[in-house]
């Protein structure tokens, strides 16, 4: 092959590749224009002075972060916030799998069916959804009232931690269910029979090797399930009512209520820092469990 | 060791039959190759034995013992897969090692058999490796490996050959054959392939539709099939139909389009009877049509030759015996008969097996 050659064809293999990286830019765009810009403008106000006349006085300062480290409450709230976090992923996960595992080895007829009834409670919106779970969940609702004419004693569903369990667990389920159905469908189902032959009772050929090789898509289902359950805000305000105070229900009232919006975004950015270090830790942790599986 | 019975077993599902009635002994130490085309029942056969499919009816009994109700972990049975389904997540060792663990066997003992076993099928230095790091042999011989580890009643193949190319195929075949040989182990051997099966089994069981259609030995297979169906399976055959004209001794005399012919029967050929003979292209001798009377005793019928294909070590032929019979024949390779040629075709009645006509196909 001549150099000329041999130039043109690395040329051609350059062009293809670059072709190639091109089809990224449009996602690109987005994230950069919708997430990290506002991100870093979010970044920027947190370091600016609180300001009663206009949103901030432009003057650098480091005391919306040192306030906010030395007040207990932010603690506080932050450790709720995760907490609820962590509980709602844990229950979509118990709830979930079952589900995938169903839904991954029914028969490929019932499959597009169940799939529709897993995925029906994104197809109501929020707050319709959310109001249907207070008419069900209030001290007056449906449920304590057939507790009630039973003759035992109501019990509070709502305003409190529970009221929003059930209300996160409830949309984030679906989220938990198609992520580790996939990664259920492409275990060979040969590989529990092989495991039963082996002579591992029905239960142990899961755990031994379904469960492992369904690693990947808990991970994935989970890390999804948290950080919505941790971002959210209106089912936690609207069935917590204010008595459950989460991180998005603090920064919202800091901005939109003190008018504070450095502080607000300070918050923010703390709990945003806070969040990546522990999908990091999350992450790693996932990884070394689920070595060997490809 | 242990012997396997089937007894009866049938499995439904729906409306289809996917077994009907198979009773068929494996005896201890002995392959046994369950032949058939694809879909004949014999992996559902196979998935029964296991445990992974429950009968219909009838009963599986395993070293004398009814196991048809208990769940694939209490029966023992070392299984081959036919993608081999070894634990992605898992290293060689610890793919192995798993049936030992099920069986909660001390920790020095567990890896002393793993050991062993890797020894014997030599993949020793590849212990530490990830099923997709093998090669389609080597991922073969660790299946081998983790089925025969926990000295298991009963062997069970699923046609453990057909992921390999043709030439690893051919060495597996002896290899699987001397290492069940070593160890003794009554197996039970599912393919399709007749040509694996004559080489491998003890016994052959063909089973179509269903169906067990003979049990035997692959000489008694091969040469004395029961049914056409079966004859037509296992190799290449010629079926000349014809209509059984006298019983002399052990000879069947038949008259067929092409001419008398005689041949070894079944029994149960009586005198009017409709036939079909088979004979295998290799045991068919062509000669000049002008040559002198047949041997004594050789079937001898006229033919043109209509097709001559070059084979390498054999050349095969398709000879016009009238109203469009075409009958291969295997001739060596410098077979002088060319295409046109009138040729006589001879056969020993040894080599001609008379059939009843094909009641069902």
């Amino acid at each position: 092959m001549s150099a000329a050659q041999a130039e043109t064809v690395i040329g051609r293999s350059v062009s293809r590749q670059l072709g190639r990286h091109l089809l990224v830019v449009p996602a690109l765009a987005v994230v950069v224009l919708c997430f990290v810009i506002p991100y870093l403008n979010l970044l920027v106000i947190s370091a600016m002075t609180p300001s009663t006349r206009a949103a901030y006085l432009p003057v650098f300062t480091l005391a919306n972060y040192t306030r906010l480290i030395a007040d207990p409450f932010t603690w506080r709230v932050i450790w709720h916030t995760l907490w609820l976090g962590g509980l709602t992923t844990a229950l979509s996960l118990l709830l979930g799998y079952p589900l995938a595992y169903h839904l991954a080895r029914a028969p490929r007829r019932s499959r597009g069916l169940l799939m529709v009834l897993v995925i029906s409670p994104l197809l109501v919106g929020v707050l319709i959804r959310t109001y249907g779970w207070m008419i069900l969940l209030q001290d007056t609702g449906v449920i304590n009232q057939f507790l009630r004419s039973l003759g035992a004693r109501g019990v509070p569903l709502m305003y409190n931690d529970l009221g929003v369990l059930i209300g996160l667990t409830h949309v984030f389920v679906p989220f938990m269910v198609l992520s580790v159905a996939g990664t259920i469908q492409g275990v060979d189902p040969e590989l529990e029979l092989a495991a039963r032959s082996l002579g591992a009772g029905a239960w142990r050929a899961f755990w031994r090797v379904t469960w492992p090789l369904s690693l990947p898509g808990v991970t994935a289902g989970t890390l999804l399930v948290f950080v919505l359950a941790i971002s959210s805000y209106v089912i936690p305000s609207l069935l917590g009512g204010f008595t459950v105070l989460t991180v998005p229900i603090l920064v919202v009232r800091t901005v939109t209520e003190l008018f504070n919006w450095p502080a607000g975004s300070a918050f923010a950015i703390l709990f945003f820092a806070i969040t990546l270090a522990i999908l990091w830790v999350y992450l790693r942790i996932m990884g070394w469990a689920s070595r060997g599986v490809s | 060791m242990a012997e396997l019975r089937l007894q009866g077993l049938t499995k439904r599902f729906g409306e289809v039959v996917a077994v009907r009635d198979l009773t068929v002994t494996v005896e201890s130490g002995e392959l046994v190759a369950l032949l058939g085309p694809s879909g004949c029942g014999k992996t559902t056969t196979l998935r029964m034995v296991a445990g992974f499919e429950a009968p219909t009816q009838g009963r599986v009994v395993l070293g004398g013992r009814d196991v048809t109700d208990d769940p694939p972990e209490r029966r023992n049975c070392g299984m081959v897969f036919q993608h081999y389904a070894l634990f992605p997540h898992l290293t060689v060792e610890q793919n192995v090692a798993f049936g030992l663990e099920m069986r909660r066997l001390p920790r020095s003992e567990v890896r002393r058999r793993v050991g062993e076993i890797l020894e014997r099928v030599g993949l020793t230095g590849l212990a530490r490796r990830y099923p997709r790091q093998l090669s389609g042999g080597q991922q073969q011989r660790t299946a081998l490996a983790r089925a025969l580890v926990i000295n298991p009643s009963v062997l069970l193949l699923d046609e453990p050959l057909a992921n390999l190319d043709a030439k690893l195929r051919e060495e597996m075949r002896f290899y699987i054959r001397s290492l069940q040989r070593e160890f003794g182990i009554t197996t039970l051997y599912v393919t399709h392939d007749q040509a694996e099966a004559l080489v491998l089994a003890d016994r052959i069981a063909v089973l179509m539709n269903g169906v067990l259609q003979q049990v035997g030995s692959p000489e008694e297979i091969y040469s004395r099939p029961r049914t056409a169906t079966v004859a037509a399976f296992l190799g290449v055959t010629n079926l000349l139909p014809g209509r059984v004209v006298a019983r002399r001794s052990d000879l069947v005399v038949l008259r067929t389009s092409a001419g008398i012919v005689r041949a070894c029967g079944a029994d149960g050929l009586a005198e009017g009877a409709e036939a079909v003979v088979s004979i295998r292209p290799e045991h068919i001798d062509l000669d000049r049509a002008d040559a002198p009377g047949s041997r004594d005793g050789v079937n001898h019928l006229r033919g043109v030759v209509r097709e001559r294909t070059f084979l390498g070590g054999l050349v095969d032929f398709r000879v016009d015996l009238g109203e469009g019979f075409l009958l291969r024949v295997q001739g060596r390779a410098g077979a002088p008969q060319r295409v046109g040629d009138q040729v006589s075709v001879l056969f020993d009645p040894q080599a001609a097996w008379a059939l009843p006509a094909q009641e069902t196909a």
